[in-house]
């Protein structure tokens, strides 16, 4: 009915939003892909005068261009897996030895940031280098065709950890790249999700801030439709469930001080999460504790971790 | 080369100032989002999950451009009112 007058009650993420999405539209991820959604947020909230650099991965089809034509209009460098981080450091000591008022983002998934870049990138943490490195955790290499990587959970079926009369799934767990890069004491680190986009902002542009002085990292949780089996609409629901049921809680660490940003007050039980993809679909209920134990444990670190009244910022 | 080219939306290694590239996603899709304008009560999580951001303000209510739509139904499934449905293709031909 258009003669009804409604009050609009827009979220509050719009005002975040502040910058144009300078993404061509039709742009080629897969159907219902997070991680469409997610390198459309980053320009929005960060701005257009980001450099973003990046390597072979599910965004590089896109954000590096192809046939000598871009995507977008952004600027982009493309480099390799095992020298992410130190390209992105060459990128950022220019911009502050010319004096240039730029952000540059290094944006990896969890192949480079986890396995073969995480070198370098531990290095760059150390250096305490000055831009951000978000890393988008869709929990293996799902370009290359979905090989499991050091963050894919236990019992996760991929095509290398096939489900069979041997092997059922990856018999071992997964790494918390959030927790290891907080402990080279960085000013910032952080994780997000795309279920709840107004913390993901906030922590976008408190990384920014603190970017110009020091490193910043973002682990962001972004589901694979085609790699974990789930249809294309519930990327984000799998997402809010992951954050419900402590798969993978958001909080972030200031110079050391680490804080819930969404404490969960009653965790669901993570069958509620396991149902919903299909890469868990062959575990039984004692592989499912299993899992359950591991979400435990790490969540118990963070906790303790919350719990302590303590910073070690850098001296200026 | 123009004399400051860093961050005038131009990279050393695009061309983005003249054109973008484009797919012709909209013909990926197998179903349709429709809204029921009766329900929808404009708070806009559909634009703002949408992860293509092809649906915008048309008029009083959202709408998404059907040339790129993906169909992918993740406006449909985080309406909280549940106003969008996903409408096989086949019926609008």
């Amino acid at each position: 009915m258009a003669d009804k007058k409604k009050k609009k009650r827009l979220s509050k993420v719009f005002d975040y939003l502040k910058y144009e999405d300078p993404f061509a539209k039709g742009v080629s991820f897969c159907a219902g892909c997070p991680l469409e959604r997610l390198v459309r947020f980053v320009p929005q909230v960060m701005g257009n005068d980001i450099v973003i650099t990046g390597t072979p991965s599910c965004s590089a089809p896109v954000l590096l261009g192809q046939n000598g034509k871009s995507w977008h209009k952004l600027s982009y460098y493309g480099t390799l897996m095992t020298g992410a981080a130190s390209n992105a450091t060459g990128l950022a000591r220019y911009y502050k030895r010319a004096g240039i008022d730029g952000t540059v983002v290094c944006f990896n998934g969890d192949g480079t940031a986890a396995d073969i870049g995480f070198g370098n990138l531990s290095g760059a943490a150390e250096r305490n280098e000055p831009f951000v490195y978000i890393c988008y955790d869709n929990e293996g290499y799902m370009n290359t065709g979905i090989q499991k990587s050091s963050t894919t959970p236990f019992g996760a079926k991929t095509t290398t950890t096939p489900v069979g009369s041997n092997e059922r799934g990856k018999n071992l767990r997964r790494k918390n790249l959030g927790l290891l890069l907080a402990m080279h004491k960085i000013p910032y680190a952080a994780t997000a999700t795309l279920s709840n986009l107004e913390d993901f902002a906030k922590k976008l542009l408190k990384a920014k801030e603190i970017s110009k002085k020091g490193f910043c990292f973002l682990h962001i949780f972004s589901p694979c439709p085609t790699g974990w089996g789930m249809p294309t609409d519930t990327g984000i629901e799998v997402c809010r469930k992951a954050v419900q049921t402590n798969y993978f809680p958001l909080w972030e660490a200031e110079n050391g001080k680490f804080s819930f940003t969404k404490e969960v007050k009653k965790p669901k039980p993570i069958k509620e999460y396991v149902k919903l993809v299909k890469k868990f679909s062959h575990l039984t209920e004692e592989e499912i504790e299993v899992l359950q134990k591991d979400v435990d444990y790490e969540y118990a670190v963070l906790k303790q971790l919350s719990l302590l009244d303590q910073e070690c910022p850098l001296p200026d | 080369m123009s004399e400051k080219i860093y961050f005038n939306f131009q990279g050393p290694w695009s061309d983005a100032a003249t054109e973008l590239l484009c797919s012709d996603t909209g013909s990926w899709r197998t179903e349709r989002p429709v809204l029921d304008e009766e329900k929808c009560i404009l708070c806009g999580f559909c634009a703002m999950y949408c992860p293509i951001q092809c649906i915008e303000m048309k008029g009083q209510f959202f709408h998404s451009d059907l040339n790129f739509c993906k169909g992918c139904g993740v406006c449909a499934r985080e309406c909280p009112k549940k106003a969008i449905s996903m409408v096989p293709e086949g019926e609008f031909k």
